[in-house]
């Protein structure tokens, strides 16, 4: 059975990031193992048990996009999304016209919050001030709900808010699997392209949940490092004394090119995006099986769909969420995926430095394997100081390592048990290909 | 296309205002009756809008068994979870797979995906939190300090978008591939769309596509009304007086199969999936364009990746939310595909409303048992036909599909439009 269609070209990027508000910046941060996490800014954490983050700074979304009135339906991730989307599109050189916009497509991973906290504070003043809800209230004199907050709080916002800025006038979509979002998004994307429902998608994911009530839900489940004392040694993948994730904030956006027609116009081809596989772990809703059962279809499935054999792979972008039980559970699904090979694979988690950009991790880190293939750079994994035996791969450890990566995964595993794993092939290593710059 | 890389459809569930199945909504419908009726949620008696479609007599435990589990989702996760599971018993999964033996079992529950179109509404879910911002009178340090003792720990865990997967997931052993899409109303089509590629491009031998929400909610219902989209009383699609649609509550799920696994396991097809098609206006959020343009680009791709011609459609589910613009744009986009004879016309939004990121899976499901029923159901509440709209073929009354091809369109915020083409099968002799 066929199963690949047509070859997908990964030919822009941005992004906003922890790190940085832009592609390159947090490029240069990610080889220089600068770290993007610290005391939480946006709003006094001092109260919670956790009280650091890795928030996205200094960012000025005007400052990207010349549109006051369609910033005005945005939420601060929403932002993040059109500045990244922005930046991916001068990157490959290439946008939407009046010929071409029927034939671009938009899939997004999409963050699962709603109400901002001000909207929720302010729905609060009006109908349950003494703390139990009164519908009726929402009736009032005054003005009521506002429309905007309704048009900021909806899934499918952000994702209209990117139809519009750049005209896409094709196949667009809007996923949510927890963590796994981004992966998933770009999956679709890449799916699209194949069998012909579009020859461009703008693909990524966005989130923030570094607000009240966000951290409020990871710290009930004390899902998040506790080290307020050492934020940038918090997030420490792999590392044997890992307590915990960090959660981080931004936006990527990739431009998925049909691969003919990108060789065509001399685009600069970073990656081809050439496999995807998607499992349930379908075991509990917040833990993979220690055995890496659900991760290890997803990357078997993945590798199958890229026609890659296990040995070609030379880089894993892992899910690394520094919890004492991803990392230790991904490990062994990737031991059991590539059996000898597994400790021959560079693997480096880059939460180690931005964090757990959650719905937008998987489109972050997919950007992140397009750049190491470019540059031919594995990422350090930051705060690796004290080895874990149940961690025995070659994590980049120190710096970030020099070296030609042929193939390279990216895998990102959501709560509730979705796994996405992607395959980027270095252009070189397509067959035939002699690709541009 | 191969008749080995058919996509069929081999088992349906549904629940909403109408009914608890498929059939039981279909006879509702056919019926002529509303299952819209003033909300029970909450008092709305006082209300500008005070109608719903809202899912009434079950209570949490006939729509899921499993009572540990009620604790742990929302109402539209019971939703959704109750049409799963009867689709895939409905299907006959787990009788199937009590035949295979233990790795035979494995590779079921890897090669079955799992699709889902997921609502829910957006501020109930934050209102748990509620009594902590009492509690904390605007001082962020005592929310923060107070927040362990205030709100269930469970809380992130309870409002996830993607817990229907999940749990389906669990319940049944699934295990293969999956989407869980969070894109307003056309969320279950893309679902069902999605699920039937996977299928169709052999990274599932089957997969399960369910919708759900439950956005019968007050401020959702408040925000609906200030924007102008509900209407008072009732749900008149393409008549002269229609004044917006109403909410609903519910979930519908189809099970798809290659033709190769249905035949392995003996399942009887009920009907085939042919074709899809997405496009987007990109105006912004709530704006739709007048002409209709993206909409009859959808139908044309699902036309196109059916292989059949417009004139091969017997019948038309239109998204008919009963909006002043949607409803004329929809018939605009119609004609341009149809020319002056569009196919026997019906919408089913006036009987339980609008199920949001259900409506598309509810609606392809009852399009396939009205086909093999041989009926397109009658617009109930239509009185006159929008002359500005005319002609369109809508009746009050029944009339006979042109085919055994059906075609469901969804519309959702941000100008995006499905178009899915379905063919029922007939019944066979026993």
């Amino acid at each position: 059975m066929t199963r690949r269609g047509r070859r997908v070209a990964i030919t822009g990027l941005g992004m906003v990031t922890p790190l940085g508000n832009d592609r390159v910046s947090t490029w240069e941060a990610l080889l220089a193992g600068r770290s993007g996490v610290g005391p939480i800014r946006t709003f006094d954490a001092g109260g919670f048990p956790v009280r650091i983050a890795a928030e996205v700074k200094g960012f000025d979304p005007r400052s990207v996009i010349d549109d006051r009135k369609l910033l005005k339906f945005a939420k601060p991730s929403h932002a993040f999304a059109l500045a990244a989307a922005e930046e991916a599109m001068r990157d490959a050189g290439i946008r939407p016209d009046a010929t071409t916009a029927t034939r671009w497509g938009c899939a997004v991973g999409t963050g699962m919050m709603g109400v901002e906290f001000a909207d929720l504070v302010e729905a609060h003043h009006q109908c349950a001030a003494d703390g139990e809800f009164h519908p009726d209230h929402l009736l009032g004199d005054g003005a009521g709900p506002n429309p905007i907050t309704f048009c900021r709080s909806q899934c499918s916002t952000g994702v209209a808010l990117l139809l519009q800025r750049f005209g896409i006038l094709g196949y667009a979509t809007a996923v949510h699997t927890a963590c796994a979002s981004g992966g998933q998004a770009l999956g679709t994307g890449m799916k699209l392209i194949r069998r012909g429902a579009a020859d461009w998608v703008l693909a990524g994911g966005f989130d923030s949940m570094i607000n009240p009530v966000g951290l409020s839900g990871f710290c009930l489940l004390g899902a998040l490092s506790p080290d307020n004392e050492s934020p940038e040694r918090a997030s420490r993948p792999f590392d044997a004394t890992r307590n915990g994730f960090v959660l981080g904030e931004g936006a990527a956006f990739l431009i998925l090119e049909e691969w003919e027609a990108a060789r065509r116009r001399g685009a600069r081809i970073y990656a081809e995006l050439a496999g995807d596989g998607n499992s349930l772990s379908s075991y509990r809703i917040t833990d993979s099986h220690p055995s890496g059962d659900g991760p290890i279809q997803a990357m078997q499935q993945a590798l199958v769909d890229a026609g890659a054999d296990p040995p070609d792979v030379d880089y894993i972008n892992a899910h690394g969420t520094s919890t004492p039980m991803n990392d230790r559970s991904e490990c062994a699904a990737v031991r059991a995926v590539f059996g000898p090979h597994a400790f021959k694979i560079a693997v480096s988690s880059t939460k180690s430095l931005m964090g757990h950009l959650i719905a937008a991790a998987g489109a972050v880190e997919a950007a992140v394997c397009a750049l190491a293939i470019h540059h031919g750079l594995a990422p350090v994994n930051a705060n690796l100081a004290v080895p874990d035996p149940e961690c025995d791969l070659d994590i980049v450890r120190g710096g970030s390592r020099v070296q030609r990566i042929r193939v390279a995964l990216s895998n990102s595993f959501g709560f509730g048990g979705s796994n996405s794993c992607l395959v980027f092939r270095n252009p070189e290593e397509v067959p035939g290909s002699t690709p541009g710059s | 296309m191969a008749e080995s890389s058919k996509v069929l459809v081999t088992g349906l569930g549904a629940v909403c205002a109408a009914g608890k199945d498929p059939e039981a909504i279909w006879k509702s419908v056919g019926n002529g009756q509303s299952a819209i009726s003033p909300i029970q949620q909450w008092d709305a008696s006082g209300w500008p809008t005070s109608m719903a479609g809202e899912v009434t007599g079950m209570d949490a435990r006939a729509l899921v068994e499993d009572r540990k589990l009620h604790k742990m989702i929302r109402r539209t996760d019971l939703l959704g979870l109750y049409a799963a599971g009867r689709a895939i018993e409905d299907a006959g999964f787990p009788g199937y797979r009590e035949t295979l033996d233990a790795e035979a079992s494995v590779t079921f529950g890897d090669r079955t995906g799992v699709f889902v179109g997921s609502g829910g509404g957006a501020y109930q879910n934050q209102y748990e939190f509620f009594p902590l911002l009492t509690a904390a009178a605007g001082d962020l340090r005592t929310f923060g300090r107070e927040l362990a003792s205030t709100v269930n720990p469970m809380w992130l865990l309870r409002t996830l978008p993607n817990n229907v997967l999940c749990y389906i997931g669990i319940r049944y052993g699934l295990k293969g591939t999956n989407a869980c899409v969070t894109n307003h109303s056309v969320s279950g089509a893309l679902a069902v769309m999605e699920a039937v590629e996977a299928v169709r491009w052999g990274e599932a031998d089957r997969a399960v596509a369910v919708g759900h929400d439950a956005p019968v909610e007050p401020e959702t219902v408040l925000y609906y009304h200030r924007l102008g989209l509900l209407a008072p009383d009732a749900v008149r699609p393409f008549d002269a007086t229609r004044r917006g649609t109403l909410l609903g509550e519910g979930a519908a799920a189809l099970v798809l199969e290659t033709a190769a696994a249905a035949a392995a396991r003996g399942a009887m097809p009920l009907g085939e999936f042919l074709g899809g098609g997405c496009t987007s206006d990109a105006e912004g959020l709530l704006a739709i364009r007048e002409d209709g343009n993206s909409l009859s680009r959808a139908i044309t791709l699902a036309l196109d990746e059916a292989g059949i011609a417009a004139a091969d459609v017997g019948m038309i589910v239109a998204h008919g939310n009963a909006t002043r613009q949607s409803d004329a744009s929809e018939a605009a986009a119609i004609r341009r595909v149809f020319g002056a004879t569009p196919p026997p016309l019906t919408a089913f939004k006036w009987a339980f409303g609008h199920l949001l990121a259900a409506s598309g899976v509810l609606e392809t499901v009852l399009a396939l048992v009205a086909l093999r029923h041989g009926v397109v159901p009658g617009l109930a509440t239509l009185r006159t036909l929008d002359p500005a709209l005319a002609p369109l073929p809508v009746s009050p009354a029944p009339q006979r599909p042109r085919s055994d091809i059906g075609l469901i369109l969804s519309r959702g915020f941000g100008g995006i439009n499905v178009a899915l083409l379905v063919r029922a099968l007939p019944t066979s002799g026993n």
